[in-house]
């Protein structure tokens, strides 16, 4: 199964736009960082002082596809296994989705989606996406961690709950997992599924960090837009994850629409709160 | 800058690969292959989706599309202005994404062009000279290499 997690602590996701902010976030103890953002030789300077500071950084991929029909792809993998090297990160994170299709599979043209979207929860889709993952973890040099992802839509005919799925995932490649609890959230708005039900029936043990982020609900659709503050129903399903487990780590997303950092200290403040981060986690 | 990957795509089922793997990777590759066609072609969706989602699902494809755009080039919403937003998603609603974003950012700028978009000619001059930087120098070597090969080779066109 999984070996024994990394800490992590309190960390945010470090974006161009926010770098300046970062520098300022004393208490901080990691950021994520998209990989492929990243070159292959060299991070970017303000990256290099926080690890400099002793702040971990984490490659988080956003393009493999690894719940798509086909092998992930070779270059992708070496990609990532640099960016992993590069940053010296403990593990590297990916998603539980797929992100293109078509192709000589199909005999129809390749597209790209450009975002991340939801699998179908079936027996075919999970021993695809447990061959893949063995695929990954094979060519990275350390543990792998996926992420749950919100999804607008549902699946017709789908065997599994997001439990049960990310139970057999876990099961099978000993894979460890990233919980997006916004996610969970947005399934619940979008799909109704509990997430109570969801965090009941997850592997706690395989959690590696939790993913937390803001969004807003239009027209009975929640959308994931990590360009909003958190809300309460968001840090009520942090609540529920940390009342069954205490997570290596927990991690803010903001993708746009950045605030001043202040609002973003004071978001980690009370994600800090909900964790027992006893620190006083971080002051801009 | 990070490099843009080449893809390989194995797509040969190596040995170890069972016959019911390979049989539950191409079944799933129709089913995701016939959504995404749906997603961003426009194609009819496969049956027991609810439609009104997936078109809730492809509109946010397309903004999140024109946001990364209007990030890796954001020489386009400057030089086009308020007008981006509405050009690029009539743009993305005939041109799904096949490869990466800067090649797609590229496309849209040459059809904008193409069809004399924008209407101001000192935008368009603009829109015309980052298109060239960017598809250059590079890209106007080769055709240039190319068109001296084809003289070379007495199949030069005008």
């Amino acid at each position: 199964m999984t070996q024994e997690q990394t800490q992590l602590g309190t960390g945010i996701g470090w974006r161009p736009e926010i770098a300046a902010g970062i520098d300022q976030l004393f208490g901080i103890d990691w950021v994520e960082v998209v990989a492929e953002n990243l070159c292959h030789d060299h991070l970017p300077e303000p990256l290099t002082r926080l690890r400099e500071r002793g702040v971990t950084v984490v490659p988080h991929g956003v393009g493999l596809g690894l719940g798509g029909a086909e092998r992930p792809d070779p270059g992708r993998l070496v990609a990532l296994a640099q960016r992993a090297e590069l940053t010296e990160s403990p593990l590297v994170t990916e998603h539980i989705a797929f992100v293109r299709a078509g192709g000589p599979m199909t005999a129809s043209p390749r597209f790209e989606a450009g975002h991340l979207l939801p699998v179908p929860r079936t027996r075919d889709a999970l021993d695809v996406l447990c061959a893949n993952v063995r695929i990954a973890q094979d060519a990275l040099p350390v543990p792998l961690a996926l992420e749950n992802v919100a999804a607008l839509f549902s699946w017709p005919d789908e065997e599994f709950t997001e439990g049960e799925f990310l139970c057999e995932l876990v099961e099978r490649t000993g894979v460890e997992l990233l919980v997006d609890v916004a996610n969970l959230h947005t399934n619940h708005v979008n799909r109704g599924e509990d997430p109570v039900k969801a965090l009941d029936q997850l592997p706690l043990e395989a959690i590696a960090y939790v993913h937390v982020a803001g969004g807003f609900e239009d027209d009975g659709v929640w959308h994931d837009s990590h360009a909003h503050p958190v809300s309460e129903p968001v840090l009520e399903v942090l609540r529920e994850l940390c009342a069954r487990v205490s997570p290596p780590g927990v991690l803010l997303e903001r993708d746009e629409n950045f605030p001043p950092v202040a609002e973003l200290a004071a978001e980690l403040d009370a994600i800090g709160r909900i964790t027992g981060d006893a620190q006083g986690v971080v002051r801009a | 800058m990070p490099e843009t990957l080449t893809e390989t795509h194995a797509t040969e089922t190596p040995a170890t690969e069972t016959h019911e793997l390979s049989a539950a990777r191409e079944r799933l590759a129709l089913r995701q292959a016939s959504l995404l066609s749906a997603l961003v072609v426009g194609t009819p969706p496969p049956e027991g989706f609810d439609r009104a989602r997936l078109r809730v699902q492809a509109r946010a494809l397309a903004a999140k599309r024109a946001d990364v755009i209007a990030k890796i080039a954001p020489e386009l919403p400057r030089i086009l202005g308020a007008a981006y937003r509405e050009e690029y998603l009539a743009y993305a609603a005939g041109h799904p994404l096949t490869g990466g974003y800067r090649q797609d950012a590229l496309a849209f700028a040459r059809q904008l062009l193409d069809a004399g978009t924008p209407a101001d000619p000192g935008a368009r001059r603009e829109l015309r000279r980052w298109w060239r930087q960017r598809s250059g120098p590079g890209a106007h070597r080769s055709r240039e290499l190319l068109r001296l090969a084809r003289t070379a080779l007495g199949r030069g066109r005008r």
